[in-house]
């Protein structure tokens, strides 16, 4: 038979028939359905048993608790602690984003690395950690061979006082070499202030809980300032939702709508620089009418009356420059804030029960001006708000031990004598430890670099000083750059050899005191995950170093491990008695008043102490109740001093090599000795022409940014506004009125110049900005790091041209004069 | 047809103090890591990126120096009445769970047309223009597998992180109770708020403190008149926030003054210095 | 349009030299209709064969898993240690067990193994497969990559707790007996979906008389149950998606 055409039809009507009575339709169609919505590139995420682990944030030094969610060994996220005494719950966005440091392999170094392609390009070969031990040490011992291990620099980004830090100080000083710098934080600044005026050393203590009127000098409360988690915290609770039942306000001293100033119960807004001027503005008005806490004054401080020296020289006190120079008046001419605010800050401040001023300048992760400080210190003496509850509470030290003494060979001690590179510590910058950007322009101006080796821990200097740009072209004539960071940061791309670190989320670090924290607080960070890469904790990177150096080197690391050096150093706080490593969220340790050493342990033994700070990870006294005024300040008058005699004899012992008037000059001082022992006004100096550069450059801080050496978590720029970086630009906030001189528009793509180089951004009409400030966010612009944070709007810091604060030497960051041209 | 969620057991829903907000942007990265929500290497751009909970920027228009900005964080309203969403869903994929008063979305189920997306008042929606996570970078490792990862081509949106109330039921299972406590259900934001900006609870039960929220004079929805009946409230002493919540004819919005709330006594003075 | 008087004309050209039919059509001949029933039942039966038997065959492909497990030993409390409770599914719970937080530890994980099987070098069985298990998987600490019956897609969720001890549900409900089994049976999986046969049931035709729980795994199913116990609020898409 012959299969026709019609027998061929019949045939398949049949089977398209008969194929509707089998499953074969109905079941492809409904696998199809299913084969769509189960792409093989849509990851599935593999599932297991979920667990908390308990550790302490690391990326500022705030030292928020934290409680990383994981599936079996996989961290899925973090969140909060609510056992935590630093922060009841909550954490910042970047501390809630830290995951994607840890996983996003494209912002991480996999392992010890040598450079193979330009500097800055980011180009690397991995190599075997003992062949990267072997280039460092060869090149360091090879400059201590040749007797000038003063060529050997380190920066250092660890927070001062973390074990971290005094090892990587204990290496500089077995190597044989003073060159140990740090980039500038406003605790530089807490520190030189609380020397000068109250002779103590321990970190600055705000009392923030317990206050109940806050005046902040341009401290970024809710830009970051301090442990972001225990700032907002307080934030909330002082906002009751019934305002019946608010009891602190807030009043926040700043020239831009920030959060804080918009959030604030009020907002001041001085010319950037002049907070202190405000600040002695106020205490005009306190002193002219009287309302200063005369006990505190008389029987607690010294130099607020007029008074005649041992020599028979008189001298005027603080009552007398206050009273003459910083009137309302004077003092709006200077700040622009009237003098009726002034006076009104002034009522608020004296009639609140427990006020505190607060002195910042954003986050904590720049530094601010000493005389301001002083002059915002001073307004706590007035108010009798030191060492009282919320106000500035001096606590102990922390009792860490200090780590055996260390003795260096003939190599080091002779390298050890050479001149600071920086110039900290001399006659001209006294009270300095570390001046970056005196580093930077000796390295910038040297025909040959007198750094051979520079060593960068858990610093980014190339993006983040305040320097136009300067700590680069300084990296540019370093022979030899050495980065432990974990990250391939800017800084990181120009050096031959990275020995990278791990992230915060795979190492045991320590967190000494929270910025701004009113307790002693000693928190321990512990690995949440086995390290992902070939990494290596810095901490015992430098052990392994130190003897891979030379037998002299390493003699001074008698440990085994970093580990081990966490353990020496807090058998201190054991042997201080009483501390707690555990903490009730009922009591916050602000509420619980202790007097002296706190309450009782809750260990016998060291063990049992060290296993509750490993599990717990913290250890801390809660507030103490204010101490006894008896060696409470360590000055030379053993009274709080609103004139320093430390910065008197500074300045008399220079004027002894030089003349007075020289010495002043050096110290970047324009006014007589007298003024110059105390808090007081002077307008920087720029140097520049402002016909040519007529408006100010003022970068800016966002708390959903990470602004320090720290790269910002991916997820943060979905917080981003559109009105601060949209595609590759990043937008200058300026008043529409300050536009509108220069015809620009939202939008607008403009060049902004200062003397020390230009940026490109688009204009964003702000009626939050001051009007002739030109305000530029700070964080954006990284040139390193992968596609989410590359070339993405510019960094404000390379346009910054920073003037010297007097007496202290730091840099003056926040008065870059600067144009605006059209593109 | 049931019209509204009177009827069902739970009404969860959210009250947001903006007086305690601070703008830091923690809640839209903790609701971005809670729900595997996609990172995209241009996040700048706001029609693109998505945000199930996103801060918006107010600003109370005045000049220097009387300019005070502020916040909206917006996440899914789960309108209770009619979600303008659900009702012109084709696929039905995304529904009013009226027994807890959630407006789901599918995304298996969602075909993309984005009707959903347009007709939001609130522009609560996202559209996934691309597939989600860079494949060679690793980030895929800290995606949770209790939320499903979107492909591209459907909408998501924010679940009240649905998840976390299937997580409290579960634990109290095993706890061998039937009912959750309060606060044993809260969203990924509300958990991390630093300044505790955000109550979470159940608004049918009057002992959740969003209950007696919700009675305060301060408190206000966003485009409440339009009637969807929003689960999300907002709450501030700030006359000119209260009336951003809605658009309002010149004269139109009255300022809350001198009410008394639940016989605490205090008066809504302005919230604050005016200098 | 048609031309009413060319068609006629048209369709008896067609007949060509063929007698003519009288009444009836051509096409109505009895002949050339009985040899199109018969293609159209050899297409019929064609499809049926592809449909219901080269289909499944296509769509299918079988797999062993890695090793064997001998449920029905290991349930046997006398044999076994740790094997407690009186049902079946107490005794299942000592391997498949709820944690502290109520979620399902599913398959356990080589962990649960080793607290019996904890010596690579001595077998507790004689059997094979543990000898394997012995060397392959214990020695080297390395997870048995067992493929999972019931496992659904990744959108989909489920709380075993709630359906376990909260409604009273025995396992064998929805996974079906497998206390007494010696042998695990080949698992079936879907080429196109890559999920387990069992989601969509053993019957191609996906229609079940009398249909178990654990014939089928798909909504429809979670669905029924739900309407049946009445638990319709669970039928809410955010109660079984994720």
């Amino acid at each position: 038979m012959k299969l026709t055409r019609r027998n061929f039809i019949a045939a398949v009507i049949g089977g398209v028939a008969g194929i509707q009575a089998t499953p074969l339709p109905w079941k492809i169609t409904d696998d199809i359905a299913i084969w769509t919505q189960n792409w093989p590139w849509v990851p599935v995420p593999s599932t297991g048993e979920f667990s908390d682990v308990s550790s302490v944030c690391n990326l500022c030094p705030g030292g928020c608790g934290i409680a990383v969610k994981k599936v079996d060994e996989r961290a899925i996220k973090i969140e909060g602690r609510t056992d935590y005494p630093v922060n009841p719950g909550g954490v910042c966005p970047v501390g809630m984003g830290g995951l994607q440091l840890l996983y996003d392999e494209s912002l991480r170094f996999t392992g010890p690395m040598k450079r193979v392609g330009l500097r800055g390009a980011g180009q690397f070969t991995e190599i075997s950690w003992g062949e990267a031990f072997d280039m460092v040490a060869g090149r360091i011992s090879g400059l201590r061979k040749k007797g000038t291990p003063e060529a050997i620099a380190a920066v250092d980004g660890n927070p001062e006082g973390t074990t971290v830090s005094v090892l990587i100080k204990r290496l500089m000083r077995a190597m044989g070499s003073p060159n140990y710098v740090r980039p500038p934080s406003i605790n530089d600044t807490y520190r030189m202030g609380n020397l000068l005026m109250q002779g103590t050393l321990t970190p600055m203590a705000y009392d923030l809980e317990n206050s109940d009127y806050v005046l902040s000098f341009g401290a970024g409360l809710l830009e970051g300032w301090g442990a972001p988690g225990r700032v907002m915290n307080a934030w909330g609770m002082w906002h009751d939702g019934n305002p019946a039942k608010k009891k602190t306000r807030i009043v926040q001293v700043e020239s831009r709508a920030s959060n804080t100033a918009s959030k604030a119960d009020m907002w001041v807004a001085p010319r950037p620089g002049t907070d202190g001027a405000l600040a002695l503005g106020i205490a005009h008005v306190i002193i002219k009418s009287g309302q200063y806490d005369s006990r505190f004054v008389s029987d607690h401080s010294s130099g607020f009356e007029d008074g005649r020296s041992l020599d028979g020289v008189n001298h005027i006190g603080f009552k007398t420059l206050v009273l003459e120079k910083y009137s309302p008046e004077q003092v709006a001419k200077i700040t622009g804030v009237s003098p009726k605010t002034i006076v009104s800050l002034a009522k608020g401040f004296v009639s609140a029960k427990t006020p505190v001023a607060v002195y910042g300048k954003g986050k904590d992760s720049l530094n601010g001006s000493l005389y301001e400080f002083m002059a915002v210190q001073s307004l706590n003496a007035l108010k009798g708000s030191i060492n009282r509850s919320g106000g500035v509470l001096l606590p102990d030290p922390i009792p860490l031990s200090n780590l055996p003494l260390l003795e260096v060979d003939a190599v080091a001690s002779k390298g050890l004598k050479t001149p600071r590179l920086d110039q900290a510590g001399t006659m001209r910058y006294p009270f300095s430890d570390s001046l970056i950007n005196n580093f930077t322009e000796v390295i910038k101006k040297s025909s040959k670099s007198p750094v051979d080796t520079l060593l960068v821990f858990s610093a980014n200097p190339f993006f983040t000083l305040p320097d136009g740009g300067g700590f680069k072209r300084a990296l540019e004539k370093i022979p030899f750059i050495v980065s432990f960071s974990p990250y391939r940061d800017e800084t990181a791309n120009m050096a031959e050899l990275i020995l990278p670190d791990s992230t915060y989320l795979e190492k045991v670090d320590d967190i000494v005191w929270p910025t701004g924290l009113q307790y002693p607080l000693y928190g321990l960070s512990k690995p949440v995950v086995e390290p992902l890469y070939n990494t290596k904790n810095s901490g015992d990177t430098v052990i392994e170093l130190s003897r891979a150096i030379d037998e002299s080197v390493g003699s001074a690391f008698p440990w085994e491990n970093f580990e081990e050096v966490l353990q020496v150093r807090a058998k201190g706080l054991f042997d201080a008695g009483g501390g707690l490593v555990s903490y009730d969220p009922d009591t916050p340790a602000w509420q619980r008043q202790t007097a002296g050493n706190g309450p009782k342990p809750e260990y016998e033994s060291f063990d049992e102490m060290w296993e509750g700070i490993q599990s717990g990870g913290m250890w801390y006294r809660p507030v103490s109740s204010p101490r006894s005024w008896k060696g409470l300040f360590n000055t030379p008058s053993g009274k709080f001093e609103f004139s320093s005699k430390l910065i008197a004899q500074a300045i008399e012992n220079y004027s002894n090599k030089i003349s007075k008037k020289a010495a002043l000059k050096n110290m970047g001082i324009a006014v007589t000795d007298d003024e110059a022992c105390m808090a007081h006004y002077e307008a920087p100096k720029t140097g520049s022409d402002s016909s040519v550069y007529p408006l100010r450059m003022l970068p800016y801080e966002m708390i959903n940014l990470a602004s320090g050496w720290i790269p910002s978590p991916p997820f943060l720029y979905k917080t981003i506004f559109e009105n601060q970086l949209l595609k590759d630009k990043s937008f200058a906030a300026i008043n529409p009125k300050t536009a509108a001189r220069y015809n620009l528009k939202e939008g607008a793509l403009v060049a902004v110049k200062s003397p020390a180089g230009e940026v490109q951004v688009r204009i964003n009409l702000s009626e939050g900005a001051m009007p002739g400030i030109v305000y530029l966010p700070l964080g954006f612009g990284h040139t390193a790091y992968d596609e989410f944070l590359k070339d993405k709007g510019v960094n404000p810091n390379n346009i910054v041209q920073a003037g010297q604060d007097p007496i202290s030497g730091y840099p003056v960051w926040w008065d870059t004069p600067v144009k605006i041209v059209r593109v | 047809m049931k019209k509204s969620n009177d009827h069902g057991k739970y009404k969860y829903g959210m009250v947001i103090d903006i007086d305690k907000c601070t703008g830091c942007g923690t809640c839209m990265v903790a609701c971005a890591a809670e729900n595997n929500v996609a990172v995209r290497a241009d996040q700048s751009d706001k029609e693109r990126t998505i945000t199930w909970m996103r801060l918006y920027k107010i600003s109370n228009g005045k000049e220097f120096p009387h300019t005070e900005v502020s916040y909206f964080p917006r996440p899914c309203m789960h309108c209770d009445h009619h979600p303008p969403c659900v009702s012109v869903c084709v696929a039905t994929a995304t529904k009013l769970d009226f027994n807890t008063g959630i407006v789901s979305q599918i995304y298996t189920r969602c075909i993309g047309c984005r009707y959903c997306q347009a007709a939001c008042p609130y522009g609560a929606r996202y559209f996934n223009w691309w597939d989600v996570f860079p494949q060679d970078k690793g980030m895929d490792r800290y995606l949770t597998p209790e939320v499903s990862p979107r492909m591209r081509g459907v909408v998501e949106k924010c679940t009240f992180c649905h998840q976390r109330l299937m997580g409290a039921k579960t634990l109290a299972y095993a706890e061998d109770r039937q009912e959750i406590e309060e606060g044993e259900y809260v969203t990924a934001c509300t958990e991390a708020c630093p300044a505790q900006a955000i109550t979470f609870g159940d608004l049918n039960n009057p002992e959740h403190e969003v209950s007696k929220l919700i009675k305060h004079p301060f408190t206000f929805r966003l485009l409440e008149r339009i009637g969807t009946d929003p689960k999300v409230y907002y709450h501030s002493s700030r006359d000119w926030i209260r009336k951003l919540g809605d658009n309002f004819l010149p004269g139109e919005y009255t300022p809350v003054v001198n009410k008394t709330w639940a016989e605490e006594e205090w008066s809504t003075k302005p919230g604050r210095d005016e200098f | 349009m048609k031309d009413p008087e060319n068609s006629p004309k048209k369709s008896s050209d067609r007949g060509g030299d063929r007698p003519p039919s009288g009444f009836f059509p051509r096409w109505m001949n009895i002949n050339i209709l009985a040899q199109d029933v018969g293609f159209f039942i050899l297409g019929l039966i064609g499809a049926s064969i592809v449909g219901w038997i080269v289909f499944p065959a296509v769509l299918y492909s079988k797999h062993p898993q890695p090793i064997n497990f001998n449920h029905a030993l290991h349930l046997d409390s006398e044999r076994v240690d740790g094997i407690e409770g009186e049902t079946k599914d107490e005794k299942c719970f000592s391997c498949h067990s709820f944690r502290d937080d109520g979620t399902f530890t599913g398959i356990p994980k080589l962990e649960k193994c080793t607290e019996c099987h904890d010596d690579p070098e001595s077998p507790l069985g004689e059997t094979p497969a543990e000898k394997t298990f012995m060397t392959k998987y214990v020695a080297n600490e390395k997870e048995i990559p067992w493929l999972v019956y019931s496992k659904q897609p990744d959108c989909v969720y489920f709380s075993h707790i709630a359906h376990v001890k909260m409604g009273n549900i025995d396992c064998a409900t929805c996974h079906g007996d497998f206390a007494d089994n010696e042998k695990l049976p080949l698992y079936v999986k879907n080429r196109l979906t890559g999920y387990s046969r069992d989601i969509w049931g053993k019957r191609i035709s996906g229609f079940y008389w009398n249909k178990k729980f654990s014939d089928r795994m798909k909504m429809d199913d979670c669905a029924r149950c739900h309407t049946e116990k009445d638990q319709k609020q669970n039928n809410a898409c955010f109660v079984c998606h994720k």
